[in-house]
């Protein structure tokens, strides 16, 4: 029975590789269509793990099914779209889907950070730099995927074993009896008048973690500093590179900032 | 019988995705863009395994992870910001000076 559950796990992985190599860009024949098809045969694969007894108890339910599928979803046309911008919007639609999941977990501060951060923060950053440097129009070096087949090869071969133990494990350690059920653990944490997960989150941080969070604070100064001394150093614009490919506007000399 | 294994499914299909895309998406944009994908997918498993040991570790993980994240984004954007001044196109394959 086991077994024939993890054969579907990695069948799962399996049809998503293929959908994956069929959608990313080439400049042959177009196979989206193929690729769509089989993009949504391994939805409804993953569907069938989630919904069964084998993978969860009751973990799974419609806010899951849905967040899920649209994370997945764009995350897959985040990295086969031919427009960088697309890239960047679809990708603020994998964390605005990434959040609920996190909501469902009882991380509330997380999804509220994530959701700041990074749609509100680091996307901005990208898409700025995105209208920095874009030519117009889909350049030739967005059409044509590069070794896509190696790529989805190593890529999912190696998440679909870890995913294969991962899924197996914890039910293991669940019968061992060394694990807590996680909701009886929030509601005893509840009980113990802990208090909310910021709460929790914000006296961990500022009591176990508290070296860690210097740390970043000062990475974070170290890094500011960088951005800046890279930005104002002054490159010669050296044309187009070497190959003969086709480089737009190259060598056009753009002042610092 | 587990809660989380679903979560952990959705967070290795993510992680692989983002893998692909890294590997094969030759714009630099997009290329950073697909290690933020893969960093979506850490948190949701840190959050996760976090959850099943009923601590909020992981989501504290998760936290710093977000820290590196935007130090990442400044810091490479400006370098691609660059890279791009000076070879007037965002192609990863532009800089590779020796071929064979």
């Amino acid at each position: 029975m086991t077994e024939m559950w993890v054969i579907l796990i990695y069948g799962t992985f399996v049809l998503g590789g293929l959908a994956l190599y069929f959608l990313l860009p080439t400049t042959g024949r177009s196979t989206k269509m193929a690729g769509a098809i089989f993009g949504l045969a391994a939805l409804a694969g993953a569907m069938v793990l989630c919904s069964s007894r084998f993978l969860s108890a009751s973990g799974a339910n419609a806010f899951f099914y849905l967040s899920a599928s649209v994370a997945i979803g764009s995350a897959v046309l985040m990295v086969v779209s031919e427009k960088p911008v697309y890239s960047a919007l679809y990708f603020v639609l994998v964390i605005l889907a990434v959040t609920p999941l996190l909501l469902l977990q009882h991380a509330e501060f997380l999804a509220i950070a994530l959701v700041i951060i990074y749609a509100g923060a680091i996307l901005v950053t990208y898409v700025f730099v995105i209208m920095l440097s874009q030519q117009s129009g889909p350049s030739i070096y967005d059409r044509r995927a590069r070794s896509p087949l190696v790529a989805v090869l190593a890529g999912f071969t190696s998440m679909a074993l870890v995913a294969g133990q991962m899924a197996v494990l914890p039910q293991e350690w669940a019968i061992q009896g060394t694990l807590v059920s996680s909701e009886a653990a929030a509601d005893a944490a509840e009980m113990a008048g802990v208090g909310s997960n910021i709460e929790m989150v914000g006296r961990a941080m500022v009591s176990r973690y508290v070296v860690a969070l210097e740390i970043a604070g000062v990475l974070l100064l170290v890094a500011m500093i960088g951005a800046i001394v890279v930005s104002r150093k002054k490159v010669p614009a050296e044309g187009p590179g070497l190959g003969g490919l086709p480089l737009g506007k190259a060598g056009r000399e753009v002042p610092p900032f | 019988m587990n809660d989380i294994a679903p979560y952990i499914f959705l967070g290795a299909l993510l992680f692989a995705i983002g893998m692909v895309g890294f590997m094969t998406r030759r714009n630099l944009i997009v290329i950073f863009l697909s290690t933020e994908l893969m960093f979506q997918g850490v948190v949701v498993n840190l959050v996760a395994m976090g959850r099943l040991h009923g601590q909020v570790d992981g989501q504290i993980f998760a936290l710093f992870l977000l820290v590196i994240a935007a130090v990442e984004a400044g810091l490479a954007l400006g370098l691609v910001v660059l890279l791009y001044r000076r070879k007037g196109t965002l192609d990863a394959e532009s800089w590779s000076t020796m071929w064979g």
